[in-house]
């Protein structure tokens, strides 16, 4: 009974009753953790699942964007093609450039009413340097269009205007170029604007912007 | 499930470890098993990170279930343990047992306590006592083990030892004295 620390101190508490764990006790730990364990497994794959999918999400996201870019590159310059060669055709020999000729904006404006199924935005913009001459209807990217016309010195200034797609953002006004021709295309408050001439880009950006 | 084979082969054995610790620290079967089986369950959780011995890492899991399950249903009992300074000459001067003293009718007397009356006394000690006599007395911790499953430093261990056996003598005697 007499027993000690190594130093000597007794161990008092040496009877004391040791607790063994209960036989239900190991059963229930056993099936907990099991529970457990498999529940661990799931949130596993399921995680693992959902990296996956994430994965596969984000490359057709990708593939789709970069097939709508494509597409959509392909789409404006075709546009652009179209825009230039309704732009030149009306200015040849005979040609066919305005429908209602006119400097008055309150002429040329209501001249499209019942023509086409949105009113398109035609203003005086003499004081910048640009005179209205008038307009007429053209046919677009599919679809019957505005066309406005104006001078800018001894150039016409043809802008065609279209509504957008539905839901389709503003996009700020940006300039190109084709076989000498000036072309800037932007979009606002739901409409489609392209402008072209064979006057200068900078000068033909800063008709967008006055217009804007 | 690899894991949980692995967990089982090595951390299950202890189980009977675990349930005298949670069972001295709840005094109370019941607690204890809920305790013990939440304990097993956080066990397996943290058990990437073991490192060591399982017994003494499993025991530390233990021991924090049963603070928590304490704090929560009988705060009273968690009070602090002021452990400034029982110098060891203290110590001594009130322990008869620090000497060789096999030939002490104190000694026989309290040797011959039963079982229940020890149990009795060390469940009525305040647990940062209770805890560390249960882990050198009837777990066979070593100090540095004992250390590590309370976060304490093995001087601390040492002087709660002496302090808990002290009280624990203290209580034995005066139940026997009432007894008698």
């Amino acid at each position: 009974m007499a027993r000690n620390e190594p130093g000597g101190e007794p161990l008092i508490a040496r009877d004391a009753t040791y607790h063994r764990a209960p036989d239900a006790l190991r059963a229930r730990i056993r099936t907990s953790l099991a529970a457990k364990a498999r529940e661990e497994t799931r949130a596993t794959a399921w995680r693992w699942g959902g990296i996956a999918a994430a994965f596969a999400t984000v490359a057709a996201l990708s593939w789709n964007v970069a097939f709508m870019q494509a597409r959509n590159a392909d789409e404006a310059i075709l546009l652009a093609r179209e825009v230039e060669t309704a732009h030149v055709r009306s200015l040849m020999g005979e040609g066919h450039l305005n429908d209602v000729i006119s400097t008055d904006r309150h002429t040329v404006k209501p001249w499209f009413e019942g023509k086409l199924d949105f009113a398109p935005v035609v203003l005086d913009l003499a004081p910048a340097g640009y005179a209205l001459l008038g307009g007429r209807l053209d046919y677009l990217d599919g679809r019957p269009v505005a066309a406005i016309t104006y001078r800018h010195r001894l150039h016409v200034v043809s802008l065609f205007e279209w509504p957008a797609e539905r839901g389709a953002r503003d996009a700020a006004p940006r300039l190109q170029s084709r076989r000498g021709y000036a072309l800037v295309h932007w979009r606002r408050e739901g409409l489609e604007y392209w402008a072209i001439s064979d006057i200068d880009g900078s000068d033909l950006l800063q008709f967008a912007h006055a217009l804007r | 499930m690899a894991r949980l084979a692995r967990f089982e082969a090595q951390v299950l054995p202890h189980l009977d470890a675990a349930y005298n610790l949670a069972r001295w620290l709840t005094r109370n079967d019941h607690d204890a098993e809920d305790v013990v089986q939440e304990a097993y369950l956080r066990a397996m959780r943290y058990f990437d990170g073991m490192k060591g011995e399982a017994r003494p890492w499993l025991l530390a899991i233990v021991r924090n279930t049963c603070y928590t399950w304490l704090e929560k249903n009988r705060p009273g009992e968690l009070v602090a343990l002021d452990d400034a300074a029982p110098n060891v000459a203290d110590t001594q001067s009130l322990n008869p047992f620090a000497s060789p003293s096999d030939g002490n009718p104190e000694v026989i007397l309290l040797q011959s306590a039963n079982r229940k009356l020890v149990n009795q006394a060390l469940e009525e000690l305040p647990v940062g006592f209770r805890e560390v006599i249960v882990m050198r007395e009837i777990e066979d911790l070593s100090y540095k083990e004992i250390a590590a499953v309370a976060g304490i430093p093995i001087g601390t261990v040492m002087s709660r030892l002496a302090r808990g056996r002290e009280m624990l003598k203290r209580a034995i005697e005066s139940r026997m004295r009432r007894a008698s």
